[in-house]
């Protein structure tokens, strides 16, 4: 991180639209939290995951835009969708959708992201690093998961197959007997 | 070829007590999903118990015959060295404990998914429905206890937090009696776990910025070399900190322990106050000492404090309880404190860091046997309903049963550190670390909290001795041959390790002689 970080002006394209991605993530953001339709705000939440992605992209991390686009836009997304569908949520404008405490919450929002910037402002204020295509694709990121990080991975599958089996014993209503 | 990986190297065999307990969970996972109703259990029980004592005897043959690695195992991931060892052992031997008690007598609903008070209920206990599930996820929640003390990496701690915590929240939520009560803990414990685990993530994550790296030695390198970057390094220790004390149940995050205590089946939180405790103490001091040792000028006044807050807390606190459960959860967290006097105690010369290392963990072998005991007599003094949990309905146990309520008053002795019970080793070796630290002051605190916790320990022994037994007083039941065994073996501990503490001591110092491997 010692590098000679060259000047801010004049922007570079991938600079420019980096910034394009964090405008259309900000915003739709607040569209998440601020719509009074449910189903927009999963929408918007939509859009929000794919500028984030979109700046993975543009920092060359490219694997991890293609997993945020298939985990978070797709399936997490699809299951909120279902999640709305199933409990026959109301579909329209509701009224009942911002809480009482929500000048409580915004407050909260506003010092978490005070502190958050502030605290990566000031670590990464001089850090440069260039983007070299490529470090992002698949291929560095599995040979690392599987050599370096292969005794994590690999605990990680234990803890989603215990995962499951905690959801069956909650879950199951149709065990029987001993007999 | 140019896409070929090359292959990690891992060192099973300094791994295999881990591997057989994970083996053994998805063992039984199999067993759940292909054996008959019927032949569960039987099965479930001798597998659970039998990969708990290899894995421990594992563990003894890799210190005595092998010697203890230098060097961190599976690239660097995991670090099996003296201490982590010696937790490995330790935590086997108080899950195997824990496995004879949840095996004693019915702690476990008849179906989860029932509403309590419900017909759905009433059928199932009628019909004798059980989760055998309960033995895998204890295999998966102990694995995760065992790598957790071992992980040389953030990441790899993380993973293992993880693995260690979900199905203890889970477990939480399953037992028979008081429904109500266990399902609002499990919700709690989750929850907060939940957060609390974000707060370690995001810990993690700035020290990665700061130090271009999660490895514990590589960030320890780094406190030393990079400059100008503070702000990173002191939030990242902070969150680091404030989820590692949270499983610890350091004041202020120990919101959670009683209600998790008191909601759990008991033989859970026999298995919580004990193996989780011993787990998380481990995690603790790796990270404290190896990962921000550097640090230690700015972190010591911090936990200074919340040590001092710890043991108030959980020592004043612990007078106004009325459940035996919740005021066994007040003690756990001032023994906590206790434990946090021990990891301050660190000094230039590795000799100070070793004894004060040896300190935690004769104290963690201690307070392990000691606490599964007190839970174990806590489940055979039963009610109609279920477990007498109110102390009023120990009033005058010792007339009707004076054995048991010996026992109890033992065990309770032992936690005020009474001279010829465990405790008092325990606390003296702390102590006599911090001392030598310097910090004497944190020590008088110690003293006086103790002094405070004895006071409620005497309490009940009062209460159990010397009040009139109720009428209709609880019952005790007769323990099963599990229950009992777990109630003698802590007794045994408890006099052996207040008797003779000697070989116990020793073999602490040994391992911890070594100190960490970086």
């Amino acid at each position: 991180m010692t590098l000679q970080a060259p000047g801010f002006w004049p922007p570079t394209g991938p600079e420019i639209v980096f910034l394009l991605l964090g405008v259309v993530a900000l915003g739709s953001a607040l569209l998440v939290v601020t719509t009074r339709q449910l189903v927009h705000a999963a929408l918007w939440l939509v859009v929000c995951f794919g500028a984030l992605a979109g700046g993975y992209l543009v920092l060359t991390a490219e694997f991890v835009a293609w997993v945020q686009v298939l985990i978070y836009v797709g399936a997490v997304v699809v299951l909120l969708l279902f999640g709305i569908m199933l409990t026959r949520a109301p579909i329209g404008r509701s009224a009942d959708l911002d809480s009482g405490n929500r000048w409580a919450a915004a407050l909260v929002a506003l010092a978490t992201a005070a502190v958050l910037v502030t605290v990566v402002v000031s670590g990464f204020r001089t850090a440069y690093a260039p983007l070299d295509p490529g470090q992002g694709a698949a291929k560095p990121l599995g040979s690392s998961i599987f050599r370096t990080w292969v005794l994590p991975f690999e605990a990680l599958s234990v803890l989603l197959l215990a995962a499951l089996v905690g959801a069956i014993v909650l879950s199951r209503t149709d065990i029987q007997g001993r007999k | 070829m140019n896409g070929t990986i090359q292959a990690p190297t891992i060192e099973y065999a300094l791994l295999a007590p881990m591997l057989v307990v994970f083996g053994a969970a998805i063992v039984g996972v199999l067993v759940e999903a292909f054996a008959p109703r019927y032949l569960r259990s039987a099965i479930h029980v001798p597998l659970t118990l039998l990969s708990l004592a290899g894995a421990f005897a594992l563990t003894i043959w890799q210190a005595a015959a092998k010697g203890i690695p230098t060097k961190a195992a599976a690239m660097g991931a995991v670090a099996v060295d003296g201490p982590a060892l010696f937790i490995w052992g330790t935590i086997l031997v108080l899950a195997f404990v824990s496995v004879l008690l949840i095996k004693g007598e019915d702690h476990f609903v008849a179906a989860a998914s029932a509403v309590p008070g419900s017909a759905e209920e009433e059928q199932a206990l009628h019909e004798g429905a059980a989760h055998s599930e309960i033995y895998p996820l204890v295999l998966f929640a102990v694995g995760g206890m065992l790598l957790f003390p071992a992980a040389n990496d953030l990441l790899v701690a993380f993973v293992a937090l993880e693995v260690m915590s979900l199905p203890l929240y889970l477990l939480c939520g399953l037992a028979r009696r008081r429904r109500l009560l266990s399902q609002e803990a499990a919700v709690k414990y989750f929850l907060l776990g939940a957060f609390s685990s974000a707060f370690f993530l995001y810990g993690t994550a700035l020290l990665y910025g700061y130090a271009g790296s999660i490895d514990l030695a590589k960030i320890s390198t780094a406190v030393g070399s990079v400059g100008g970057q503070d702000t990173l390094l002191y939030i990242g220790a902070a969150m680091l900190g404030v989820g590692l004390l949270f499983k610890i149940g350091a004041a202020p995050f120990q919101a959670w322990k009683p209600d998790v205590y008191q909601g759990a089946p008991t033989p859970i939180t026999a298995l919580m106050a004990s193996g989780t405790l011993v787990a998380a103490f481990g995690a603790l001091v790796r990270v404290f000492w190896v990962g921000l040792g550097g640090l230690d000028w700015d972190w010591r006044p911090v936990l200074y404090g919340v040590a001092i807050l710890t043991m108030v807390v959980g020592a004043v606190l612990a007078i106004t309880q009325t459940d035996i459960k919740r005021m066994l959860a007040y003690s756990s967290i001032a023994h906590g404190g206790f434990l946090l006097v021990g990891v301050i105690a660190t000094g230039k010369a590795a000799a100070q860091n070793a004894s004060a290392l040896s300190g935690i963990l004769f104290y963690l072998v201690a307070y392990g046997f000691t606490t599964v005991g007190a839970f174990a007599v806590v489940t055979m003094v039963r009610d109609a309903g279920g477990e007498a949990w109110h102390l009023s309905r120990w009033a005058g146990l010792g007339k009707r049963s004076p054995l048991l309520a010996g026992i109890f008053a033992f065990f309770l002795l032992a936690f005020a550190g009474i001279p010829l019970t465990s405790g008092f080793f325990g606390k003296y070796a702390v102590f006599q670390a911090a001392v030598s630290g310097g910090a004497l002051p944190l020590v008088i605190v110690g003293v006086v909290a103790s002094a405070v916790a004895a006071f409620f320990y005497v309490r009940v022994i009062v209460l159990m001795f010397f009040s009139d037994p109720a009428a209709d007083g609880p019952s005790i039941v007769l323990p099963s041959r599990g229950t009992a065994a777990v109630v003698g073996l802590a007794v045994l501990a408890t006099v052996v390790l207040g008797v003779y503490p000697q070989p116990v001591l020793d073999l602490a110092h040994s391992a911890a002689q070594s100190l960490f491997v970086r």
